[in-house]
């Protein structure tokens, strides 16, 4: 890995050669609602915003889109039951620490025992991804997870710094496409700024757990804490909303779509939740988690202790888009503490 | 499908807008692709002729008259299927709205010193009345949704109205949440299957497809009225659309 | 991911691909069920184990998860057992010899058939849950010498409801099987037992320590009282399989629908050995039954996972 510097102009050149190139996916801000971000497309350089709090969906959209055609059938003829052709490459970019880290884990839980061969082939569409620092809002809480600092598979990474961005080179990859661009190397005062960046941006982050990620495990594993489930529950929608904005989240659905002709059609992919009441309903009509206490159980339980158990990190980046999406304002981080405080309270009782 | 098995098709109204069905003729192309699959034999919208043999039938409104009763069971007793068309047919809508008052007392409102002339009944969807083999929700009715359900009758399915908010096919479309525009939005309690087309365009849902099956209402309560909302205003709000059978919002606030 | 994608997507299997398969016949067994005898359109066996399940596609309406219930030694052709529940088994129902539908699969783990080598088996089964059980059966009678005694119990909820009844003859009349068979709603003609199965089996004798029992009883209440049952006779733990039903999708680890606290039943299961289960909240088969608080093994459920 090396080092260097991109001035403002030369970075925007940079993205401007990349989108010209093909397609690139990239935060941009909604033009109905400014001040609020979304990953899409890019036309230009002027559309790509490096400096947003966070977007609505994370960009996992890009390689697991939230409604995949993935097969084309007929019903009359089994030749033409065959797999949906991909699109080319593309790039993605802007990409925070906390989406970064999460694109690694869909990565894994995709590649293990059994893997994802759809996942897999679009993901390697993304032929480049550049990451970049920002500063946290009220609901980040990467520092809790280790995230603050995760680069994934970045092939570049960008920090804000006075004359431009310091450039971590992470990949040949990454080489390749700074290209021509003026490389510049990094003074004391870039590498100043860049330590000041990273030590704000650690103090800016203020929803913390009261424990760490290990001991939140076992305090879990242990159980016990259905009054704490049962009360969340009672104020929580089931709209599925926090794993749909999820970046980790990788359940998903599987439906036909007939075309009018009722002979030919697709199957789709679409993104569910476990947070949805028919979600574990079996054909025989028994609901495996009826109830909506288990369904909040099983959301944390599967960030914080299986998917934990099972990679050795929970599979929760700290992005906060699940508590900027309950509009019943469910707090990822109130609730884990709320969980925590019942635990030991009822460990001092025993 | 051979031409001469081709199922015939009838749309009905009862007490509504016929909005539902101008919706279905907006299907444009698509509805000429549905007629290649189906003779539609009765429409009074959309066509003069008109025939009492049918074997599937669409009927949009609400039952507001004893004679309203008497006409569904013989649309029932003649098609083979009956589909609920739209938010009147399925859930009262807001025809409903007058079952908050005396059926006397409406009369006088809308007819004034003519009031015995009329007969009215306290409205209620198709649905109250004789059992129908498929929905479609919607004020106007959900196009995605009644594509479906033709498609499933015609393949024999059947269909089940998706049991999620529309807080589901909101996020999968990347919208902004109505929420955070500082509006009230009815989304999270409200069946799909509209594909979130009002929260799509900017606006907030109403609830016009009617309630998931276990609606948190204590939650829908709690976010309302901390948006300032008073227990009338909330419930005014549900009463848009959902009226049948009779909201208990009132009781279940007075527990919290 | 820095190598070539056109590369690394050529390595890549469609995962979600299902073969052709043509139904070489369509037996309908009762009201409710038909067997299915498939051929893979390629030629292939399907290679089964016993105990694992395919999912099947009518495509435009969907798939559905469905167990093998033919022997894994069966090689030309397979079969599966069919009960109209949702869209896609009713379509089921409507196929003739001829017709094709997709597969993809054999998945999950199916039963530890190694282990069970000069065992005594019981099996029991309830309803639908005879199917997924029946390949293992069919085993122990093709390789009859190399176990001990073979016990099969099979509930039904009334004679109309049983499924491969020209076997159940067959068993009643086999020297070397030990066959129990009751319904819960007799019929003017029934002669036999009435009941659930936990009535014929609280009668079995069994010798705990060699005996290895596979059980797939319909809902999960029914597998505690069998459970329960089975513990009072003092069969170990590691001795009882269960087949369990949840709603496997994706066949393969991924979709979450099936998830059983930290485990996927389509990729952990569907066939799991009851200690594994213990201390598993979400594992409702593996609850002890309402009654056994004198037998002083229940558990509250919500503490621990596993």
């Amino acid at each position: 890995m090396s080092i260097c510097v991109v001035e403002h102009d030369e970075l925007h050149a940079l993205v401007q050669r990349l989108i010209q190139q093909g397609p690139a996916m990239g935060p941009r801000e909604r033009q109905q609602q400014p001040g609020f971000y979304y990953f899409d497309w890019l036309n230009s350089a002027d559309e790509l915003v490096l400096d947003y709090v966070t977007t609505t969906l994370p960009p996992k959209k890009a390689f697991f889109p939230p409604r995949e055609p993935f097969l084309e059938f007929s019903r009359t003829d089994p030749a033409k039951v065959r797999s949906m052709t991909d699109e080319g490459p593309f790039v993605l970019l802007g990409v925070h620490p906390c989406d970064l880290a999460a694109i690694e884990q869909l990565d894994i839980a995709y590649s293990d025992n059994i893997a994802d061969g759809r996942y897999l082939a679009n993901r390697a569409r993304t032929t480049a991804i550049i990451g970049v620092d920002c500063w946290p809002d009220e609901y980040c809480l990467c520092t809790s997870v280790g995230t603050e600092q995760a680069r994934g598979s970045a092939d570049l990474f960008l920090t804000p710094i006075q004359r431009g961005y310091l450039v971590e080179v992470r990949t040949p990859r990454g080489q390749e496409l700074l290209g021509d661009s003026a490389q510049l190397p990094a003074t004391d005062q870039d590498e100043a700024d860049t330590a000041q960046f990273r030590r704000e941006k650690q103090r800016r982050v203020t929803a913390k757990f009261a424990t760490g990620v290990e001991q939140f495990a076992d305090i879990l594993a242990a159980g016990g804490l259905t009054e704490v489930w049962q009360e969340v529950a009672d104020r929580c929608y089931s709209c599925g909303s926090c794993s749909l904005v999820c970046p980790t989240c990788f359940c998903f659905d599987i439906n036909d779509d007939i075309n009018l002709d009722l002979t030919t059609g697709a199957r789709i992919r679409t993104w569910d939740s476990c947070q949805l009441p028919d979600f574990a309903l079996v054909a025989g009509g028994h609901n495996f988690r009826g109830e909506r206490w288990e369904r909040v159980r099983h959301r944390w339980h599967r960030k914080f202790l299986y998917l934990y158990t099972q990679y050795g990190r929970p599979f929760c980046t700290g992005c906060g888009r699940c508590s900027r999406a309950c509009t019943a304002d469910i707090n990822l981080v109130e609730v884990s503490n709320d969980l925590i405080a019942y635990a030991q309270r009822e460990t001092q009782n025993v | 499908m051979k031409t001469q098995a081709k199922p015939r098709v009838a749309f009905f109204d009862f007490a509504c807008c016929e909005g539902c069905q101008l919706e279905v003729l907006s299907l444009e192309e698509q509805l000429l692709e549905m007629i290649e699959l189906v003779d539609i034999v009765t429409w009074r919208e959309a066509m003069s002729e008109k025939s009492d043999e049918y074997d599937i039938a669409f009927c949009e409104g609400s039952i507001t008259r004893e004679a309203d009763i008497e006409r569904i069971k013989h649309i029932r007793e003649t098609a083979d299927i009956l589909v609920s068309l739209g938010a009147c047919a399925t859930i009262g809508c807001h025809n409903a709205l007058k079952n908050q008052f005396s059926m006397d007392e409406v009369l006088h409102i809308v007819y004034g010193d003519r009031a015995e002339w009329f007969d009215t009944i306290s409205a209620r969807p198709i649905t109250a009345v004789v059992p129908v083999d498929y929905q479609v929700n919607g004020c106007p009715a959900s196009l995605p949704e009644f594509v479906t359900v033709f498609k499933h009758i015609l393949m024999g399915k059947e269909y089940k109205p998706p049991n999620q908010p529309v807080c589901v096919e909101c996020k999968l479309k990347d919208n902004l949440c109505v929420y955070e525009k500082g509006m009230l939005c009815l989304g999270p309690v409200t069946r799909c299957g509209c594909d979130a087309i009002c929260t799509s365009y900017g606006h907030a849902c109403f609830g016009c497809r009617g309630l998931v099956d276990d609606p948190n209402l204590n939650a829908a309560q709690d976010v309302l009225a901390k948006y300032g909302l008073s227990v009338e205003e909330i419930v005014g709000k549900f009463r848009v659309y959902n009226n049948w059978p009779e909201l208990s919002l009132e009781e279940s606030h007075s527990d919290g | 991911m820095s190598e070539d994608p056109q590369i690394r997507a050529s390595k890549i299997v469609e995962t979600y691909q299902p073969v052709a398969a043509h139904i070489v016949q369509a037996t309908k067994l009762t009201d409710t069920e038909i067997l299915l005898e498939l051929r893979l359109g390629n030629g292939q066996s399907l290679g089964h184990g016993a105990g694992q399940f395919v999912q099947i596609s009518m495509f435009g309406v969907g798939e559905a998860p469905i167990s093998v219930c033919s022997s894994p030694t069966q090689t030309e052709t397979f079969e599966l057992c069919v009960r109209a529940a949702g869209n896609v088994t009713k379509a089921l129902h409507r196929l003739e010899a001829g017709d094709w539908v997709g597969i993809r699969g054999p998945y999950g783990h199916g039963f530890p058939v190694e282990e069970m080598v000069g065992k005594d088996i019981l099996i029991i089964a309830g309803g639908i849950g005879l199917p997924p059980l029946r390949p293992l059966i069919n085993l122990v009678l093709e390789n009859r010498e190399q176990y001990g005694r073979l016990i099969i119990v099979y509930g039904a909820r009334s004679p109309q409801d049983l499924l491969f009844t020209d076997e159940l003859n067959l068993w009643a009349t086999c020297d070397d099987v030990e066959f129990h068979l009751i319904v819960e709603e007799p019929d003017d003609k029934w002669q036999g037992p009435v009941g659930v199965v936990t009535v014929p089996l609280r009668k079995i004798d069994i010798e705990p320590a060699k005996t290895l029992v596979a059980a797939a009883v319909g809902p999960p209440v029914m597998y505690r009282f069998v459970a329960f049952e089975l513990l009072q006779k003092g069969l170990p733990e590691d001795n009882i399989y269960f087949s369990l039903e949840r709603r496997m999708k994706c066949g393969v680890g991924k979709c979450g629908h099936c998830q059983l606290n930290n485990l996927y039943v389509c990729v952990d299961g569907p066939i799991f050995c009851y200690s594994d289960l213990q201390g598993l909240e979400e594992a409702v088969e593996a609850w002890a039954p309402p009654t056994a608080e004198a037998g002083g093994k229940r558990r509250e459920p919500g503490k621990g996972h596993g």
